[in-house]
């Protein structure tokens, strides 16, 4: 049974920053590489799948996020409705793996999403991580692989001063002690 | 530390990659036909000279593809970066 619920019960709200509560939300691997499994993606959720590197597309239910030129990461806007999330995900396990175009993985307990607002959010980041924020910070829809204090982190600029961050589990009390100490120095 | 121009996703910092050894090296067709010395040279021999090196990266915390580089190992200078299964656009 997937463990939908976050180790992190926690939200802190700084000067211009802010780590909201995280929701348990689904999200969903998926790997293939021919033509045609990425017209089925889009087909069964009603989304462009985003070819394009380091970019990412949305509904409104869904964001899909490009990851690299044959995986994609799916993960839902809202709390999750785990009646819903089985259904989608048994459509596209059906659609898509059953048939051998490619491969559907539920890693809803393998990610916790954290969510940041505010206008020095990049700042935080910038403490801790190589990349270069010039352009993304302006490019919403924008997505990036990184490190975050050593830590493998998805970051998802959904809106402008609005970030959703994926880390693994095991490293997401960590990540969250480090932006809690890090923040009291920008 | 330096930048390196992932063919996937682009200009990344060296930290998120990690070094995979020299590249182009071919397995042998027959392995059982060679002898041990042979075979050490195919699995442990290595060039590490000064220089233009052909090398192969994978830019482990990104989009964790492998790819080729063709590097000075003096100064760092990056010459070409390419795909796997691609020919090197230098020699």
């Amino acid at each position: 049974m997937l463990n939908f619920n976050t180790p992190i019960i926690d939200s802190k709200e700084y000067s211009e920053i802010k780590f909201s509560k995280v929701e348990p939300i689904f999200k969903i691997n998926l790997r293939g590489k021919n033509r045609d499994f990425i017209t089925k993606i889009g087909k069964e959720l009603s989304i462009i799948t985003p070819v394009d590197p380091n970019t990412s597309s949305s509904n409104e239910k869904l964001n899909l996020l490009w990851l690299s030129p044959d995986e994609w990461f799916l993960y839902s806007n809202d709390k999750v409705d785990i009646k819903d999330a089985n259904t989608l995900e048994d459509n596209l396990f059906n659609e898509i793996s059953k048939v051998k175009l490619g491969s559907v993985t539920n890693v809803s307990d393998h990610w916790i999403m954290i969510n940041l607002k505010g206008t020095k959010i990049f700042e935080l980041l910038s403490a801790g991580c190589p990349f270069n924020f010039n352009n993304f910070k302006n490019s919403k829809g924008a997505v990036t692989q990184t490190l975050l204090n050593h830590i493998d982190v998805i970051i998802h600029n959904k809106n402008i001063y609005d970030l959703n961050l994926f880390v693994r589990r095991s490293f997401s009390s960590h990540l969250w002690s480090w932006m809690n100490d890090s923040v009291r120095f920008i | 530390m330096f930048l390196i121009n992932c063919p996937y996703c682009g200009e990344r910092d060296q930290s998120e990659f990690s070094a995979g050894g020299e590249a182009h090296i071919v397995r042998p067709k027959q392995p059982t036909e060679l002898s041990d010395d042979q075979w050490a040279e195919y699995l442990f021999m290595r060039k590490n000279i000064k220089g233009v090196q052909f090398e192969r990266w994978n830019h482990a915390h990104g989009c964790r593809k492998w790819f080729n580089m063709v590097r000075d190992t003096s100064n760092d200078k990056i010459h070409a970066v390419y795909k796997i299964g691609e020919k090197p656009p230098i020699n």
